[in-house]
């Protein structure tokens, strides 16, 4: 009989487009994002590349060469038609320093060098804002120095300093985007089965097929529970199409070169796949409980959403404040499964037994939710819905 | 063989079932005829387990329901108040559910689908989802599920409301048939016309309390009067929701 309840419901479930959809487009939703977060953080990596600085007189200017060798440039010497190469993509970029740049420079004047450089060229643009963000610096401490050799302070023509501190490295960056794949996956688990869960309780009393069900000799446990699975076997599904997503995404950009010694192999799905799950059979439950209290399926889907964001907040947290893995948090459904998560993705896997303890810890709380929600579809009031009369 | 006796339900403040008693036999069409709201449908809430009584009992083959509420549930085939179907499934594929919800194997269900089929005359919807059924093809989907497990019993709550003359009739010649095999048939209605083109025996409820129970001559005899229409409103005190 579960298996006939758990069957047709499935059979629902797959001919319902927006139930397929808002159970299936959303866990892509995560993969999608971390694959464009990723390729941009790739980029600013490229942006790391070394500056090369093509020099044509660089001996005129020993000191500015010295600067901006210190700076990590690399200084070459430009080849004698840099002019041509710069015109053509070649070279982004190529200074040169006249020959009388040292005797104005020493005579306390501008000293000419030039910037040969193609501002129509998108692709040279980053290394010639860098040459010229070098430049700049140099030029502010030539000049500090020239105001306190006549006794200024440079601080009078320097009335503001700013200082840009970017702390967020493209490291640490994308280490933060991989931690936020734990609560895309509490996503799925909590909205994969969702639909199907309002729509196999609220949803099934709302359209008067509730009291057909009922009237048939089936015990409501046996009810419940073929619903729960059809729910929770959506969950998984939206899981697996949300791990597999990560994969290929993930596949997609070089890790390493972002300096996250991740990967996403067999071990680490698994370990994912073993969080998610018994939080799928502790979702799918608690969903169709609640939905059972709510008059209709729209009135359950705005009592839903509400609490989702319960289970979300401390997971988010978690993502955002990294606490210790500890047994008692374990033992506490989302937040266990957030944890474990998390310490897959550091590469610090948790032993077999904490796996086990929070998946049985979930699958308890599943048990009890599961036990309520066909003690609920014993009550008049829950079936008939309010005023069961007539 | 459904017997009810002395049944008591409260709903709140409303007793919405008063001391209920009386019994449907086999072979015999019985009709439980009363005004909205005279506790016909909660009466048969309480014989089909899904509302447990405050007092009294509910027998099916002189079985109490509520000891066993899943063997009783075996007994009887239901056309309940709410007859709501699966947009996304067939006519068939509805069938198919309630006999694999009775536990009927694949092999014996095929084909007694399809006699339901044809003897409910579904055959053009049979393959069809429920989505944009008529009044009329929806009832006789909630028909065909309630007897795919061929009860002995058979409870039907106002099954010809809303539906036009010739959905009327066919579920009038499945009644007799039903009737004709051997069946108990119990059913409810709020339309005096109706209980008295098909039952053998009447019951009369009226705010949930038994006013009349017999042969439709015996209640015309016992009101005095040839009219079966009088014998009614004469018993009930009204004519209040019993003609249409």
């Amino acid at each position: 009989m579960t298996f006939a309840v758990f069957r047709k419901e499935l059979k629902d479930h797959v001919r319902d487009r927006r139930s397929m959809l808002s159970g299936l487009i959303m866990p892509v939703i995560g993969p999608l994002a971390f694959l464009g977060m990723f390729t941009l953080i790739a980029s600013w990596i490229r942006q790391d590349k070394p500056l090369i600085v093509p020099v044509a007189g660089g001996a005129n200017a020993p000191n500015l060469i010295a600067f901006l060798q210190r700076q990590g440039a690399i200084v070459e010497t430009a080849p004698a038609d840099f002019e041509a190469q710069v015109r053509d993509g070649k070279l982004d970029l190529a200074l040169s320093v006249p020959e009388d740049y040292g005797k104005e420079f020493e005579a306390g004047r501008s000293a000419p060098v030039q910037l040969f450089e193609d501002s129509s060229r998108t692709k040279s643009r980053p290394s010639v804002m860098r040459a010229r963000r070098l430049l700049e610096i140099y030029v502010r401490r030539m000049s500090a120095l020239r105001m306190i050799a006549r006794g200024v302070s440079p601080t009078l023509v320097a009335p503001l300093e700013v200082t840009d501190l970017d702390l967020a490295t493209a490291e640490k960056t994308a280490a933060n985007v991989l931690g936020m794949m734990p609560l895309f996956l509490l996503m799925a688990v909590f909205m994969g089965g969702l639909h199907l869960a309002i729509d196999s309780t609220a949803g099934e009393r709302e359209r008067g097929s509730l009291e057909p069900l009922l009237v048939n000799p089936v015990r409501r446990g046996a009810v419940a529970v073929g619903k729960w699975l059809a729910v929770v076997a959506a969950a998984v599904t939206a899981i697996v199409v949300a791990l597999l997503g990560f994969m290929l995404a993930i596949a997609r950009v070089p890790l390493q070169d972002l300096g996250i010694k991740f990967h996403l192999g067999a071990p680490e799905l698994i370990g994912m796949l073993l969080a998610c799950v018994p939080l799928a059979f502790f979702a799918a439950a608690l969903e169709m409980t609640a939905a059972l209290f709510a008059r209709t399926f729209k009135e359950a889907q705005t009592y839903l959403s509400m609490m989702l964001l319960v289970p979300i907040i401390p997971a988010a947290f978690v993502t955002l404040q990294p606490i210790k893995t500890t047994l008692p948090a374990l033992l506490v459904p989302v937040l266990g499964q957030t944890l474990l998560m998390a310490d897959v993705l550091r590469g610090e896997p948790p032993p077999a037994a904490w796996f086990a303890a929070a998946a049985l810890s979930a699958s308890a709380c599943a048990a009890a939710m599961l036990l309520w929600t066909a003690r609920l579809l014993e009550s008049e009031k829950i079936v008939f819905g309010r005023g069961a009369g007539g | 063989m459904i017997e009810v006796s002395r049944l008591h339900k409260r709903f709140g403040e409303v007793v919405a079932v008063d001391d209920v008693s009386f019994s449907a036999a086999d072979g015999v069409v019985t009709g439980l005829l009363g005004p909205n709201g005279a506790g016909k449908t909660t009466t048969l809430r309480m014989l089909t387990t899904l509302i447990a009584p405050d007092r009294g009992e509910a027998r099916i083959d002189g079985l109490p329901v509520a000891a066993n509420p899943i063997e009783a549930r075996r007994r009887i085939g239901v056309l309940p108040d709410a007859r709501g179907l699966y947009p996304r499934l067939t006519a068939r594929e509805h069938i198919e559910y309630a006999g694999a919800l009775h536990g009927i194997a694949e092999k014996v269900l095929r084909p007694r689908v399809e006699e339901l089929i044809d003897l409910l005359d579904m055959r053009s919807i049979a393959d069809r989802r429920a989505d944009g059924f008529s009044h009329g093809e929806r009832v006789k989907v909630a028909l065909a599920r309630a007897l795919i497990h061929e009860p002995r019993n058979v409870m039907l709550d106002e099954p010809t409301n809303g539906l036009d003359v010739m959905s009327t009739r066919a579920v009038r010649d499945l009644i007799r048939r039903l009737r004709d095999q051997g069946k108990c048939v119990l059913f409810s209605s709020h339309v005096m016309q109706e209980v008295s083109a098909l039952c053998d025996r009447i019951v009369i409820i009226a705010r949930g309390r038994v006013l009349a129970d017999g042969t439709p001559e015996e209640i015309r005899g016992r009101a005095g009067t040839e009219n079966l229409e009088e014998a009614f409103v004469s018993v009930i005190g009204s004519d209040q929701g019993l003609l249409q």
